[in-house]
């Protein structure tokens, strides 16, 4: 049925099509031009090609890791290439893609349109941050050309101050990464304090901006942590300092508070931006109002904050007093309570909404599945009693991998199938990309669930070999990454094919309610002419769908001419500012 | 119930087993709570995931059509589905805690044993000088472990105890559990075939292969957890329990010294596979992470800064006692000392193992 | 951190249509030079508190090692020199007050004294580098390094054959005072008068670099003989009252043939009392040790082992152990003084700013940013000086 434009006396306001001269992606042409932009959305866009990159390179060593674990003595590699690949798998995921994957690549190119404002805070440093991020992946990249790295991404000392592979090549990518990780999250901060147009309160934020904000913070506090704990293990193979390294009466057990001090949290730097895209795919695509918008709002600082305090549960074996470890386990269980709330506010949003099961919705389906597994997993690892089997087992692996790749992956791939249109101002084929959300589904939790079961038998982690009679379970998980594989690669072929052969995509293909859907797809390079008008985000109640031309349209109220009056003298919003 | 449809599952033999054996007081607490977590988490997934699926399926509707509500908050019922499931975290904190606190708490006169941990093997230390790779141990015996390293943190984990604890350089750490099942001997028969297959091939003991140690006892695995470098995943080593202290002992005298009739080399053949020298030097010429034994004595070495000794009785001393000392030219210093680890006439043993192994020894 | 700085660029979308003027150093996606100001500000402070979380890794490390170690901390804490301390405090609260003041010339637009100004910061900044090279050339030579390469010796605390670092120090700066002085003569032979408006105070600060030195020498000399007495004598009188038993308890030592460890004793000596109970409890530890070594006493049964652990080598000296202090010290005091680096250049180029008047009642954001991060070096360098010098 048409329900569009059926609404007498309304008026329809869509912004059509960009020219190609207002278009951000054609407006100025040659590689100059885009490798001194300093438009957030040409920065979002070569951030996306990087970590894009960065996983294929990541996701080929896991499948590597996964062939080589077809048999228990091991099918491909030596143990010690085993340990490089495990490490190279680990650093590149965590530091090249995970972190930067949704703040750096959707974040650039969503958080100023979706606030309204033309840029971030500091684009330059907006651009110098992607080049840190450039700097860093070289670094990664000598050290894996020179002598490879073979410390787990952890780099635990005493280990990490004694072996002979590139570690400190390593250490400084990583420390290289960080500062890039602190300006993107500092320039968001700012942004978003800063900038937002009048009328755009903290509580008409769209939840990916609330998610964004809390996850800047961590940035913010956390990293600095991290790049000082890598200075201090360079400086204790250099030097040795005797902070860290027990030769010199130092002690390992310090150095795992430090850096776990940065890397709990860091955690939750990869799965809360995760959380504000669901937020938004859930009520999009069910086109109703978001359910609790002020409990998912606080539940992101709550996690944030919270996140701060929890870093010792990555420690429960390692020896710290029974005090600490207790309160450490009861930290760590209030930080379960937020994310549960946000599971429940997800349901309760589609609850009697009208679902439509495109391509992204699946995907955020997939995600509420996979990440209520990998949250209620985190329950035995975080229970003292359990933790003491499973810790460093492949039930720790499993429980991981369902937070980060079946959360902040899923959710990440979502949020692209989400914004590709407004990206690049084309439409994907509906089938393939929902097609690519079951096989990475099903693929994933054939690879995965065995390793649970693997983890509560004993098998522990980074072993390049096993016992024969976990044998089973590992065959099934490699028979699993492979379909994941496959997934990911119809899902990138999908997007691509759409560049070529898409249909040019309309301002909202959705119905969406948030700003960027009120500019063209794909947005001009100056994101909006003047500060958009700024009402809720998640109120559906004005978007109506247009059968004919296949899209979604605001329809406004009709205006009637308003009694002639005076203009202030002074611009509406210069009162706002002090 | 959900106990009950784990158990039967739980035929620990087979490759779909839940759970290893349950062979201490521990493991039983720890199996059921975690039988009693998974509990909780499959109720609360069975509701998310049939509310997921439910809502995607009855809510599916053509493009256009409104939603049927708009409802934005429901203040009680949030704060109703905050506050409950907080009910079963309180819950599952105090009894992991407790249990927990009981791991810690070492019972009065446990039996002892030293755990040294190195890369990457494990030397159990059962007092007067008797020294072991394999964990041994008494059912029904609280057992305490003390635990250093002597290069890089390990992980010392036995899965059918349900423990496991990190072994961190420059510090003791230490855990404890009961046995309470003890492993079974293997028929005599069994043994001497596989001790005579053993030897016909020449190779190390295959306890893959044999499920029971050279001395015919079934055993438990013992893993090293934390990683460890090149082979961390071969530092592995054996739990046996023993029924009777009887037995224990006299396995220990078996292994506490060299006796009055043994000789020297044969002796020294023992620590060889014992003391975990053959983790990293082979005596038939492979390269491995350590020199060789194999005509090593006597021979001329390069040594990494330059110069150039005999392997001599002083110069395999000195390897022994200070590894780090003179490293051969192409090694990596990574051998840990062997000091007050070894009395002299262990060391004697082993450079007249090692001398045996040389066309060169005179 | 010139990067944190708002953004001056000018528009290079220039035709799209702003309905408002926008001054040239508005950058275009801001509205008003309010919101562009604010939007620096919250950026420096954010920034700053990414530094705050930087140096508190490192006061973490300080905590934990001083509660581990109090000996180790009092005894070496009285190897740095508080007169030099303190003369560095002074210099930079001096530098944060003309800072704070260049601050307030640059809003009310008087160029000549915001230059006069910054030009007086960078002159303090390098008087406390001068000094700072003094210090550390200084304890190089003495050997107290961090613990890796530790190798002070109380009889002979200074290395005859240890190069002349203070030289090498020296040499860059030296290099970068030529450069400006040749560079300042060539621009007024030229009459580039914007040129010379630069370099004139840039000359001045290079060479205040060698007014820190020449301080910190001239104290250095009349404090030496007092500190380094008490050193050398405390040190030798335990020696001599404890020969014997140092000999009994090397002898016993399996430590002491491995690694040429001779020379313990060290700093901790120093807060040691004549008597020798800090030798006895050393070598009841070494026999413990000596004992677990060879087996004899495999474990201590009568006590639970984490008695054990203190029994055994809570005070065993060794280099190592006095090193973390200086571990600390270095890894503090050089991370503030590459802060301090950082700051320099952002203060020449502020200068060059100043010069070029760039500044004015609409626009004085970067000078107040960096003003904002000097105070913060300079606080951090307040809480270093009790911590590391003065507590005892």
């Amino acid at each position: 049925m048409s329900a569009g434009l059926n609404i007498p006396g309304g008026t329809v306001r869509d912004p059509g099509f960009p020219t190609e001269r207002e278009n951000y992606l054609t407006n100025s042409k040659g590689v100059l031009s885009w490798l001194f932009t300093l438009d957030h959305k040409r920065i979002g866009v070569m951030y996306l090609i990087g970590v894009t990159m960065a996983f294929a390179l990541g996701g080929l060593l896991a499948l590597a890791l996964r062939w080589h674990l077809l048999d228990p003595d091991g099918t491909l590699f030596t143990n010690n290439i085993y340990n490089q690949v495990f490490t190279l798998h680990g650093a590149i995921m965590v530091f090249l893609f995970i972190i930067p994957s949704i703040p750096a690549a959707l974040g650039n190119f969503l958080v100023p349109i979706m606030l309204g404002a033309k840029d971030v805070a500091f684009p330059r440093l907006n651009l110098s941050s992607f080049y840190l991020w450039i700097f860093g992946a070289i670094f990664f990249v000598m050290a894996l050309c020179a002598s490879g790295l073979d410390t787990g991404w952890t780099f635990y000392t005493p280990y990490s101050t004694t072996t002979d592979t590139s570690v400190i090549m390593a250490t400084l990518g990583a420390f290289i990464l960080g500062f890039s990780s602190i300006f993107t999250g500092l320039n968001f901060i700012v942004t978003i304090n800063t900038m937002r147009p009048p009328g755009m309160t903290w509580f008409r934020m769209p939840l990916f901006l609330w998610a964004t904000y809390a996850t800047s913070i961590i940035q913010v506090l956390a990293t600095p942590v991290l790049g000082i704990t890598l200075l201090l293990l360079v400086a204790e193979r250099t030097m040795h300092i005797g902070i860290f390294d027990p030769e010199y009466n130092g002690d390992p057990v310090t150095y795992q508070h430090f850096f776990w001090f940065y890397s709990h949290p860091a955690v939750y730097i990869m799965i809360l931006p995760a959380f504000g895209i669901i937020s938004e795919i859930i009520s999009v695509h069910s086109h109703k109002h978001i359910f609790g918008y002020r409990f998912i709002a606080y539940s992101s600082i709550a996690i944030a904050l919270l996140g701060f305090l929890v870093w010792g549960h990555h420690m429960f074996t390692a020896g710290m007093s029974d005090m600490t470890t207790i309160i450490f386990s009861a930290l760590t269980f209030t930080v379960s309570v937020p994310s549960a709330i946000k599971v429940f506010n997800w349901l309760a949003t589609m609850y009697k909404g009208s679902i439509s099961l495109t391509t992204p919705m699946c995907y955020a389906i997939s995600f509420i599945f996979l990440f209520t597994i990998g949250g209620l997993t985190g329950l035995h690892l975080g229970t003292l009693a359990t933790d003491q089997h499973l810790h460093d087992t492949y039930f720790v692996v499993a429980h991981f991998h369902y937070v980060m790749v079946g959360g902040t992956l899923v959710a990440f791939l979502g949020g692209l199938f989400h914004w590709w249109p407004k990206m690049f101002g084309r439409m994907y084929n509906e089938n393939g990309g929902r097609f690519s959300a079951f096989l990475v589904f099903l693929g994933f939790n054939l690879t995965f669930l065995p390793q649970f079961i693997l983890g509560s038998r004993g098998m522990p982690r980074r072993y390049a070999t096993y016992d024969p009679e976990f044998a089973t379970l590992h065959t099934a998980s490699t028979h699993g990454a492979l379909i994941l594989g496959i997934g990911l690669l119809v899902a990138l072929i999908v997007l691509l094919m759409s560049l070529v052969r898409g249909k040019k995509a309309s301002a909202n293909p959705w119905g969406g309610a948030t700003l960027e859907w009120n500019c063209t797809s794909p947005p001009p390079f100056y994101n909006f002419e003047r500060a958009p008008a700024v009402g809720d985000p998640y109120d559906f109640h004005s978007i109506e769908w247009d059968e004919e031309n296949e899209r979604y349209v605001t329809v406004d109220p009709e205006r009637k001419i308003a009694p002639e009056e005076e203009p202030t003298t002074e611009p509406a919003h210069a009162d706002k500012k002090h | 119930m959900l106990p009950a449809a784990f158990s039967l599952l739980a035929d620990y033999t087979e490759d779909y087993a839940w759970f290893p054996d349950s062979a201490s007081t521990f493991s039983e607490e720890v199996d059921s709570l975690y039988y009693w977590i998974t509990g909780i988490a499959v109720f609360f997934f069975v509701i998310v995931i049939v509310a997921l699926f439910g809502f995607a399926v009855k809510y599916r509707k053509a493009k256009g059509m409104k939603a049927e509500s708009q409802v934005s908050h429901n203040t009680k019922l949030e704060l109703a589905w905050s506050v409950i499931p907080s009910i079963f975290l309180v819950g599952m904190f105090i009894f992991g805690a407790k249990v927990y606190l009981d791991m810690r708490s070492v019972p009065e006169g446990s039996y002892e044993v030293g755990v040294q941990a190195f890369k990457w093997g494990w030397t159990m230390d059962y007092g007067r000088g008797t020294y072991h790779p394999e964990l041994h141990l008494l059912v029904n015996e609280p057992t305490k472990l003390t635990m250093r390293s002597s290069d890089v943190i390990h992980s010392l984990y036995v899965p059918a105890f349900r423990a496991k604890k990190d072994v961190v350089p420059g510090r003791y750490n230490y855990m404890w559990f009961q046995p309470t099942l003890a492993t079974e001997k293997v028929s005599d028969e069994e043994l001497a075939a596989a001790t005579k297959e053993t030897e016909e091939n020449g190779s190390e003991w295959d306890f893959d292969k044999y499920q029971f140690t050279p001395d015919g006892y079934r055993f438990y695995d013992l893993y090293c957890a934390e990683y460890c470098g090149e082979n961390h995943s071969q530092m592995q080593t054996v739990v046996v329990v023993h029924k009777t202290r009887e037995d224990l002992d006299a396995w220990i005298k078996k292994y506490s010294s060299r006796s009055e009739t043994e000789s020297l080399e044969s002796y020294g053949e023992k620590l060889y596979a014992r003391r975990g020298c053959s983790g990293c030097h082979s005596a038939d010429g492979k390269q491995m992470t350590g020199p060789t034994y194999k005509n090593l004595f006597g021979a001329q070495r390069a040594l990494t800064n330059g110069a150039n000794v005999i392997a001599d009785e002083n110069y395999l001393r000195e390897s022994i006692l200070y590894p780090k000392e003179k490293i051969a030219a192409g090694y990596q210093p990574v051998m840990p000392s062997y000091k007050g680890q070894l009395s002299d006439d262990d060391i004697d043993s082993l450079i007249a193992y090692i001398k045996s192994l040389s066309a060169n020894a005179q | 951190m010139s990067t944190n700085d708002a953004d001056t660029a000018t528009d290079p979308h220039g035709d799209h249509g702003h309905d408002h003027e926008h001054p040239a150093f508005l950058a275009h996606h801001f509205d008003t030079p309010e919101q562009q100001y604010d939007s620096g500000k919250l950026g420096m402070w954010v920034f700053l508190v990414t530094e705050v979380l930087f140096f508190s890794g490192m006061f973490c490390a300080y905590a934990i090692f001083r509660m581990l170690r109090p000996e180790v901390f009092e005894g070496c804490s009285q190897f740095l020199n508080t007169t030099l301390g303190a003369i560095n405090t002074g210099v930079l609260l001096f530098s944060s007050l003309t800072m704070a003041w260049a601050v307030r010339c640059a809003q009310t637009e008087e160029y000549k004294k915001l230059t006069t100004l910054i030009a007086t910061t960078l002159s303090c900044a390098m008087i406390f580098l001068g000094v700072k090279a003094i210090e550390y050339s200084h304890k190089w030579e003495m050997g107290l390094l961090p613990a890796g390469m530790f190798s002070y010796d109380p009889a002979h605390p200074h290395h005859a054959d240890a190069p002349n670092y203070l030289l090498w120090i020296c040499l860059p700066f030296a290099l970068i005072f030529l450069g400006t002085l040749i560079w300042l003569i060539s621009s007024i032979v030229k009459g580039n008068k914007f040129q010379t408006a630069c370099l004139k105070p840039l000359t001045i600060v290079a060479f205040s670099f060698f007014i820190g030195i020449g301080l910190g020498t001239i104290l250095e000399s009349g404090n030496k003989g007092e500190s380094h007495s008490t050193a050398s004598d405390s040190t030798e009188h335990i020696e001599s009252a404890d020969h014997s038993s140092e000999i009994a308890s090397v002898g016993h030592s399996p430590e002491s043939s491995q690694g040429g460890h001779t020379e313990y004793g060290v700093m901790e000596r120093l807060a040691v009392d004549a008597t020798n109970s800090g030798l006895k409890n050393e070598l009841k530890a070494l026999d413990a040790q000596s004992e677990l070594a060879t087996g004899t006493v495999v474990l201590d049964h009568s006590t639970d082992v984490d008695a054990t652990i203190k029994r055994a080598p809570r005070d065993f000296l060794t280099p190592s152990r006095a090193g973390v202090f200086f571990s600390i010290y270095y890894c503090m005091t050089g991370i503030h003084a590459i802060h301090i680096l950082a700051g320099i250049g952002v203060l020449v180029w502020l200068l060059v700013r100043s010069v070029r008047q760039d500044f004015n009642r609409q626009y004085f954001g970067p000078v107040d940013y960096v003003g904002l991060y000097w105070h913060l070096v300079d606080l951090i360098w307040i809480y270093l000086f009790p911590l590391l010098y003065l507590i005892r």
